[in-house]
């Protein structure tokens, strides 16, 4: 089984709820610290996605009859 | 008829008679259904008229243009029309009958009118897209929009086309290092094979829709000729009809191609599509740092504003014991204002009663006693009532603690008929202690007896 591909769309939809949530005003500053903490690492590996080769999809596109 | 004729004679008498009988030269329309140009640099055409159908041909016939036009009409034809001579093209042509002996009936071309066959183009254009328009799907795959990145590229292309090496080149060498998954579907770009291979290309990625993030169709080498392969119904309505977006860059300067208007995104050049989807990325990549900057200082202002409010709770607590206490003196100090005062109303009073003191301060002495003294007064008013309640009470309890008493007492405990036994004048509540010959007394209500005890018995 492949681990679940790393999707872009649905990170970035989930970094700009974060920021929704942020900006509202309405998120509990304990949970604050969390919620930046995931916003972070999503943008981190989105970025990552940009530049980095993944062998994965690499040999999927080579496969294609 | 007893004549007989050589063939090379029949020949003669029919290109004489079809001489005669069209000496001149025609503008005549016909629609190319092939074309071929050999190495002696004559072009060789089939011409054809299709019925009303558009599938049954009704007439058929072979043209040829001679070297010596054909380089000048091939690129006067061009030029205008932005379209090779081809098959498929309606085209108005002026010409002349020739009949060859050898190679029989055929038409020599000596002009073209180009305007002609750009109106036809144009003609067909406006149907497709008026045809596309009246079904309501001209705009289905620009309504898709762009997904947020554009990294997984299906491309339709001719592998060894110009535009698909400098398509790759432009993508992968992009300066922002970004890297991008593509995977060629090969078509034919041009000719009669266009629309079958565009189609099977089309058709093929749809079975891995999932996998791309757009489809682009790229071809070589910015050519101006050949555009209206792209004016294809068929192949216009497949991209409307596709679940991802569709990038093209079929090079060409003057116009779109039908193709290109339906798709989500038009350019003019491989290159430029190319560039396109880096911008693209660049953008998004500028848009995840906005929104890193965005998370910041929202962080940032929380924080802040937790960290003031912390701040001004810290700033408001330590004069508060000090307000307490200063609220407490001033009703104090009320307090003694008020006392004050009413020592003076009191001066004030004693100061005005009647029988000429000489010195007020007798007078206010005996102002404070006849104050005290009224209150006194006041109060036993107020106390006598409650007091003689109180009396009567503690009286009644006191009667029914004598009554109680009286009961008990022994003369009436003698007159219920209780007797009272002494032995040496102690009073005997037992038998303890008596024995046969005891002198006892027993005392009645009104006299006592006594008695010799005869025997006991113990109960």
């Amino acid at each position: 089984m492949n681990k679940k591909e790393f999707s872009f769309k649905e990170a970035v939809s989930r970094i700009e709820e974060i920021i929704k949530n942020i900006e509202s005003g309405d998120l509990d500053i304990d949970k604050l610290s969390d919620e930046v903490k995931t916003a972070t690492e999503l943008i981190r590996q989105c970025q990552k996605k940009l530049k980095t080769t993944e062998d994965e999809i690499n040999s999927i596109f080579r496969d294609l009859s | 008829m007893t004549e007989k004729l050589s063939l090379y004679e029949l020949q003669l008498m029919i290109r004489d008679s079809l001489y005669i009988s069209f000496p001149g030269m025609y503008w005549v329309i016909a629609e190319i259904s092939e074309v071929k140009e050999n190495s002696t640099g004559h072009c060789y055409l089939e011409l054809i008229e299709k019925q009303a159908d558009d599938k049954n041909v009704r007439a058929r016939i072979k043209a040829i243009i001679w070297c010596k036009q054909y380089r000048f009409l091939k690129s006067y034809f061009e030029n205008i029309t932005g379209e090779k001579l081809r098959e498929g093209l309606k085209v108005l042509v002026r010409i002349k009958i020739e009949y060859h002996e050898l190679y029989g009936l055929s038409l020599i071309i000596c002009d073209i009118d180009p305007a002609f066959t750009v109106g036809e183009l144009a003609m067909k254009r406006q149907h497709i897209i008026r045809q596309l328009e009246e079904e309501g799907v001209f705009s289905m795959n620009k309504e898709l929009g762009l997904p947020f990145i554009i990294q997984k590229l299906a491309i339709i292309s001719s592998a060894g086309a110009a535009g698909y090496t400098d398509f790759m080149n432009h993508l992968i060498n992009n300066e922002f290092g970004y890297v991008f998954y593509t995977h060629l579907f090969e078509s034919p770009m041009q000719g009669s094979d266009t629309e079958q291979g565009i189609l099977n290309a089309l058709g093929r990625i749809s079975g891995y829709q999932d996998l791309f993030d757009a489809v682009v169709i790229i071809r070589g080498g910015g050519s101006q000729v050949d555009l209206s392969w792209f004016d294809n119904y068929n192949i216009a309505y497949y991209i409307t009809q596709f679940p991802i977006p569709v990038l093209t860059g079929i090079g060409h300067d003057k116009d779109m191609s039908v193709s290109d208007m339906v798709a989500c995104v038009a350019l003019k050049t491989p290159t430029a599509v190319a560039d396109f989807i880096v911008s693209h990325m660049l953008a998004k990549e500028n848009r995840l740092m906005e929104m890193l900057v965005e998370i910041k200082d929202l962080t940032h202002t929380i924080v802040e504003k937790s960290r003031n409010r912390l701040e001004t709770a810290g700033i408001r607590l330590p004069p508060l014991p000090r307000i307490l206490l200063s609220a407490v003196k001033e009703q104090l100090a009320e307090i003694s204002m008020r006392l004050i005062r009413s020592g003076n109303e009191q001066l004030r009073i004693a100061s005005l009663l009647p029988g000429g003191q000489t010195s007020r301060l007798p007078g206010v002495i005996k102002t404070f006693l006849l104050s005290r003294r009224t209150s006194l007064e006041l109060s036993a008013k107020i106390l006598a009532p409650e007091s003689v309640k109180l009396l009567q009470k503690r009286k009644s309890e006191l009667d029914f603690f004598q009554k109680n008493l009286d009961l008990l007492m022994p003369e009436n405990v003698l007159r219920r008929g209780y007797t009272i036994t002494y032995m040496n004048g102690h009073v005997k509540k037992t038998i303890d202690g008596l024995a046969p010959g005891n002198i006892i007394e027993t005392r009645f209500i009104d006299g006592k007896i006594s008695s010799r005890v005869m025997e006991d018995e113990k109960e």
